[in-house]
């Protein structure tokens, strides 16, 4: 080879260098925290990457290992039930590189909100693994994000609330960091908090992890921190060195995480499993999701299991839901046994629908003018004892069936 | 049949005419202008050509291709822009040019108002319309849809929003906005001169803010200002934008001959000097404009007084069916309720608008041939801009200000030179006020950790950060200060309040629909929201029912009365330090710092006509504590007074200073304050307090101390011009009986004269 040749072969080495070397040498590590014995001593891990330091703490369950009322290899069975599914469900998952994750902040919003504590569930080795990263002090804020992994394709992320906070803050951290991390990926994102709302609606007033946990999971939390406490603890632990309340959090975004998969576990189950129910109003909710999601199939199956095993009084609503089923696919009279059926024990708003479905029905397909004045008459009774609605809402209302009535009087004649 | 006369009938009539030649105080005509135009500049996008084209304009004024120049040059400039001189150009094209050239390229345009942005946007998207380009425009505030922030925000080539909106809702959240920051290649920042006192200086560390974000993401935006007239708009751009500007002070755009006329009412009442309502003679002079068939807007200062000027007019029409020809026009009015009366403007369907300063505002309904004026608008800018909405074209253009009986009112018109000549008045903010600046550098800190080396804007950051670590917000790691606390600092801080905390002022007056009034800061509201004080808001009374100190609210109820209330303040002050002093003869002039102990002990209830004291009563607040700055005059005790002759005098005269600081510094009434003490703690020698309400100051003292010979001789003219006997609330102050105080005063001015 020509020493010429050669130099060029260096140029070419030269050339790629500065862009790298820029990214790199830009960087500077940080000094570890003063108090990293201390950590250290309290029982966390410290791990080093290229970006400075970053706490750890791994805690393994067993498969048999029971969180409330439910096991956790439970979790394989809700999988299942998902992969046996068909459809796409704003739930569903594919069992593939799962992580029930949750983050604790030090404030609620903006560019100075630093997320301080990620945990990550997964199942690995055949157990159950927590692993929960503590950032060492914001100053290794870069080596704690490239140590959660967050950034690895493919992944299915499980969360409570987690669309709306943890992960919008995430995005955050890595466009302030993103001179030297890899590309934060999109990853498939399941928010069980979306589907609690969906399912008890009606049933739960708070949503709060806690509160459900105790409702619905079985479990009840001895000796936890409230959350709102977990940002002042960690500023706190950072400004005096003292990890002794930091613990606590750690312990706190356990019980979180464990509730999110127990969580998960309960409503695959209400959702897929025939035979798992709760209340007619569970099922109901979830019969009138699926709907929503046009998954007709299973939102009748769902409201024929309501019909068939609860009192017509508990069932009305399944009943009023199966009328628009059955409109929707054309077989009106089928509809119209349903909302009949619904109209004793529904509720005032739903019943004014109720009626004008039936007088619907009448009028065109039955031709019985006669009836169907008799449920106008009904509707505009109900208007004025509906104390939900508004002035605006009643008067259209009122327009509405009115019109109708005088339409229907003109047909008699 | 009789024709209309034209204006200039008119004047030539009035001219001759004994009552009116006693009224009008002073004729000033300016001469016609012509435009001086420029080509389109050589390099101007073939659809922004089109564009204007098709809004029939040919050619640029000057100015806009000054303008244009200078923004494709990368500099950051200031143009002075009358009203109706297509200032909004300034800035369009080089920002549309950039965006055509670089479809990356991203611009920022402030507004002082929620209102102004929106309204500039539907003329924004009616020319990227025209030039048929796919260029999106944004506005972004409170009002913007949550579905629709995501699209502003990745996507918006243009961003139109509040420096309130910038400081709480952008730059905490500049993650979301990195396409905006890295390719931000211009920010506009329009109505320049509104952001003064303590509201510039609030925004001026948003800028600087801004500035910061801007640099971290690599990019270096220019600043396009446009401003009214005002004597300092380069200086005012560079200390709100820490950057050099150019100036653009010649206006190329076009103007007709324009008339203005000095009105002062008739004096009905020679001893207090009280002259007949402003009001009555604006209805008069209305209705012959009216008469003569000549389209007129009328200022008014408040909206009742906009509503009692609409019916007293209505009459005029009253007999026609469904006339539209008089129209009012306030704030909080809909878009779609503006068009409609520019339209019947533009059609002459409407002949006569009365409006409210809501209008000053950039907000554009075209141009009329008159314009009457209820008073002075509190500063020459304002009454320019009002002024400027007479005058269509190139046509003749009449413009009469009628003064109200307060001081500053009749100052105008007996001095015509003022409004009339070069402004002095200027624009200054204060960036440097301590209190404010530590505000931004916890909102600065939040937005990104500052490092070990880094300065904030002009300013040396270290020691203060080390406070703020003390104060356990900030952690300082080996490089850097990271915000610490769960707070959202933006959100404890009000860009638009003259203090941090302030009272809120709350009407009661039906039970169940109490709404929120106002605000006004601690210091004021202890002798204007005592309880039962009479509290005016825009022209309606209301009565003080309870003040809430602990919780800083106020509850007040409407309320018809002959009477306003006058409150009385003890101060204690006491001076901290003397930072400059320059001596005269017989007197001395300070800057320093003081500290202001006050309390509010009793009120006066004073009859509006007879200004009789028909009642008192005690005023029941812990005293306040105001660390500010000040600028004091000592002077030496002129021979043979009295202490008591001099204490009186010097009151007078402390309020015929606080009356006229604002003239001489632009700045609001209730910016400063001033306080006499015949022996003072400091020097044992008489003297006046001039000091800035803002806890820190807010650098109006700081001019006060420039302008003292200037001023005193302005006080002394204006005192002594003044028709009353006694005294009055235009030049010293309502006097209650003592005979001969007004004379003390004009002595103890002439004294005070500094050579």
């Amino acid at each position: 080879m020509s020493f010429e040749k050669n130099l060029l072969q260096m140029k070419k080495l030269i050339k790629k260098k500065p862009a790298k070397e820029t990214s790199l040498a830009s960087f500077v590590m940080p000094n570890p925290p003063a108090y990293l014995e201390t950590w250290k001593n309290a029982g966390l891990e410290v791990i080093e990457n290229q970006f400075g330091l970053v706490f750890m703490k791994k805690t393994v369950y067993s498969p048999q290992f029971f969180h409330g009322s439910f096991k956790l290899s439970d979790v394989f069975h809700a999988f299942e039930l998902w992969n046996q599914l068909e459809e796409e469900h704003p739930i569903s998952t594919n069992g593939q590189n799962v992580v029930f994750f949750d983050t604790e902040t030090t404030g609620l919003k903006g560019t100075g909100t630093y997320i301080f504590l990620s945990g990550q569930l997964v199942f690995k080795n055949s157990q159950f693994e927590l692993t929960q990263h503590l950032m060492a002090d914001p100053s290794h804020e870069t080596a704690f994000l490239y140590e959660t992994g967050l950034w690895k394709p493919n992944q299915t992320v499980i969360t409570y609330n987690g669309k709306s906070f943890d992960w919008p803050q995430l995005e955050t951290r890595w466009t302030l960091n993103r001179t030297y991390l890899p590309k934060l990926s999109v990853p498939h994102h399941i928010d069980l908090l979306h589907g609690s709302r969906r399912v008890w609606k009606g049933d739960l007033t708070q949503f709060k992890l806690t509160s459900i946990e105790v409702e619905k999971l079985g479990f009840k939390r001895i000796g936890d921190i409230p959350g709102y406490l977990a940002p002042i603890i960690y500023l706190d632990a950072v400004k005096n060195g003292d990890p002794h309340a930091l613990l606590k959090v750690l312990h706190h975004n356990e019980w979180d995480i464990l509730s999110l998969l127990t969580l998960f576990i309960h409503s695959s189950k209400l959702l897929l499993e025939e035979s798992y129910t709760e209340t007619a109003l569970t099922s109901t909710n979830i019969g009138k999701w699926f709907a929503d999601l046009k998954m007709y199939e299973k939102s009748q199956d769902q409201f024929d299991q309501i019909t068939s095993t609860y009192e017509k009084e508990e069932a009305s609503m399944a009943f009023y839901y199966i009328g628009f089923n059955y409109k929707r696919f054309n077989r009106k009279e089928d509809a119209y046994q349903s909302f009949k059926n619904a109209l004793l024990h529904l509720p005032l708003r739903f019943k004014i629908n109720a009626y004008e479905e039936l007088a619907k029905i009448d009028e065109h397909l039955f031709k019985r003018f006669d009836q169907a004045i008799i449920y106008t008459h009904e509707a505009l009774k109900l208007i004025e004892a509906i104390p939900e609605l508004t002035d605006t809402k009643k008067i259209k209302l009122k327009n509405a069936f009115e019109k109708r009535l005088n339409r229907l009087l003109k047909k008699v004649k | 049949m009789r024709t209309n006369l034209s204006i200039a009938e008119l004047l030539k009539e009035w001219k001759s005419d004994a009552v009116m030649k006693e009224r009008i105080v002073h004729w000033h005509t300016v001469p016609e202008k012509p435009a001086s135009l420029a080509d389109f500049p050589a390099d101007l996008h073939e659809s922004i050509v089109s564009a204007l084209k098709k809004r029939g304009i040919t050619k640029l004024y000057s100015h806009q291709r000054d303008a244009y120049e200078l923004a494709r040059a990368n500099q950051s400039f200031t143009a002075i822009t009358p009203t109706a001189s297509g200032k909004s150009y300034c800035y369009h094209l080089p920002v549309l040019q950039s965006i055509i050239e670089n479809p990356a390229s991203r611009a920022l345009y402030l507004f002082p108002t929620k209102a102004l942005a929106q309204d500039q946007k539907s003329d924004l998207h009616e020319l990227i319309e025209q030039m048929d380009q796919s260029i999106l425009s944004y506005t972004f505030d409170g009002d913007t849809a949550p579905a629709i922030r995501t699209k502003v925000r990745k996507a918006g080539h243009i961003v139109l929003t509040n420096p309130d909106m910038l400081h709480s809702g952008i730059l905490p959240h500049h993650t979301k906005w990195v396409s905006l920051f890295e390719n931000l290649k211009y920010i506009v920042i329009d109505e320049l001169h509104t952001y003064k006192g303590v509201f510039g200086s609030h925004v001026a560390h948003v800028i600087r803010r801004l500035k910061r974000i801007c640099a971290y993401y690599g990019s270096n935006p220019i600043f396009i200002c446009t401003s009214a007239t005002i004597s300092n708009p380069k200086e005012l751009a560079e200390s709100l934008t820490n950057e050099t500007h150019q100036l653009i002070s010649k206006n190329g755009a076009p103007a007709g001959i324009k008339n203005f006329i000095f009105y002062n009412p008739p004096i009905v009442h020679p001893t207090f000097g009280i002259r007949r309502s402003a009001i009555l003679e604006v209805r008069d002079l209305a209705k012959r404009l009216y008469k003569e068939n000549i389209q007129t807007i009328v200022f008014a200062k408040s909206r009742v007084r906009v509503e009692m000027l609409v019916t007293y007019l209505k009459e005029l029409s009253k007999k026609k069916i469904q006339d539209e020809s008089i129209r009012g026009y306030r704030g909080g009015y809909l878009p779609s309720e503006r068009r409609e009366i520019e339209k019947g403007l533009r059609n002459g369907t409407i002949q006569t608008v009365v409006s409210t300063n809501a209008l000053e505002l950039g907000v554009d309904i075209g141009q009329l041939q008159a314009c009457i004026m209820t008073g002075y608008p509190g500063n020459i800018a304002s009454a320019w801009q009002q002024a400027g909405r007479a005058g269509r074209r190139q046509d003749e253009a009449l413009i009469i200000y009628v003064a109200q009986s307060t001081a500053l009112d009749q100052y105008i018109v007996n001095n015509p030179g003022y409004l009339l000549g070069q402004s002095p008045e200027e624009a200054r903010i204060h960036p440097e006020n301590l209190i404010i600046l530590m505000d931004h550098l916890k909102c600065a800190s939040f937005e990104l950790p500052f490092s070990m080396t880094d300065q904030y804007g002009e300013f040396e950051i270290q020691e203060l950060l080390a406070y703020l670590e003390d104060e356990g917000i900030l952690v300082r790691t080996s490089d850097k200060w990271h915000w610490m606390s769960d707070r959202f600092p933006a959100h404890e801080i009000s860009l638009r309040s003259a203090s941090q905390e302030n009272v809120v002022i709350i009407d009661q007056t039906v039970p169940a629909a109490t709404k929120v009034l106002g605000e006004m800061d601690r210091y004021s509201s202890m002798t204007l929201l005592h309880e039962e004080a009479i509290y005016l808001h825009q022209g309606i009374q209301f009565q003080v029912e309870k003040l809430d100190w602990e919780e800083k609210k106020a509850f007040v109820r409407e309320v018809d009365v002959d009477y306003f209330t006058d409150a009385n303040l003890a101060v204690e002050l006491k001076v901290m330090s003397e930072d400059k002093v320059i001596e005269f003869e017989q007197a001395s002039i300070y800057y320093g710092d003081v500290s202001i102990l006050a309390m509010a002990t009793i009120f006066k209830k004073i009859r509006f006509d007879s200004h009789d004291n028909i009642g008192s009563g005690p005023i029941q607040l812990p005293p306040e504590e105001l660390h500010t700055s000040s600028s004091w005059i000592s002077f030496n005790r002129p021979k043979t007074w009295t202490d008591s002759m001099l204490s009186d005098a010097m009151t007078g005269t402390a309020t015929s200073i606080g009356l006229f600081v604002p003239l001489f510094v632009q700045c609001d009434r209730r910016d400063i304050h001033v306080v006499a003490q015949v022996k003072s703690t400091h020097s044992e020698l008489p003297t006046f307090y001039v000091y800035d309400s803002y806890p820190g100051g807010i650098g109006i003292s700081e001019r006060v101390y420039e302008v003292w010979p200037t001023l005193l001789e302005h006080v002394y003219q204006h005192v002594n011009n003044c028709p009353c006997d006694q005294g009055c609330p235009a030049c010293i102050g309502a006097q209650e009986a003592s005979i001969g105080m007004k004379d003390d005063v004009l002595n103890l001015l002439a004294y005070l004269q500094l050579q």
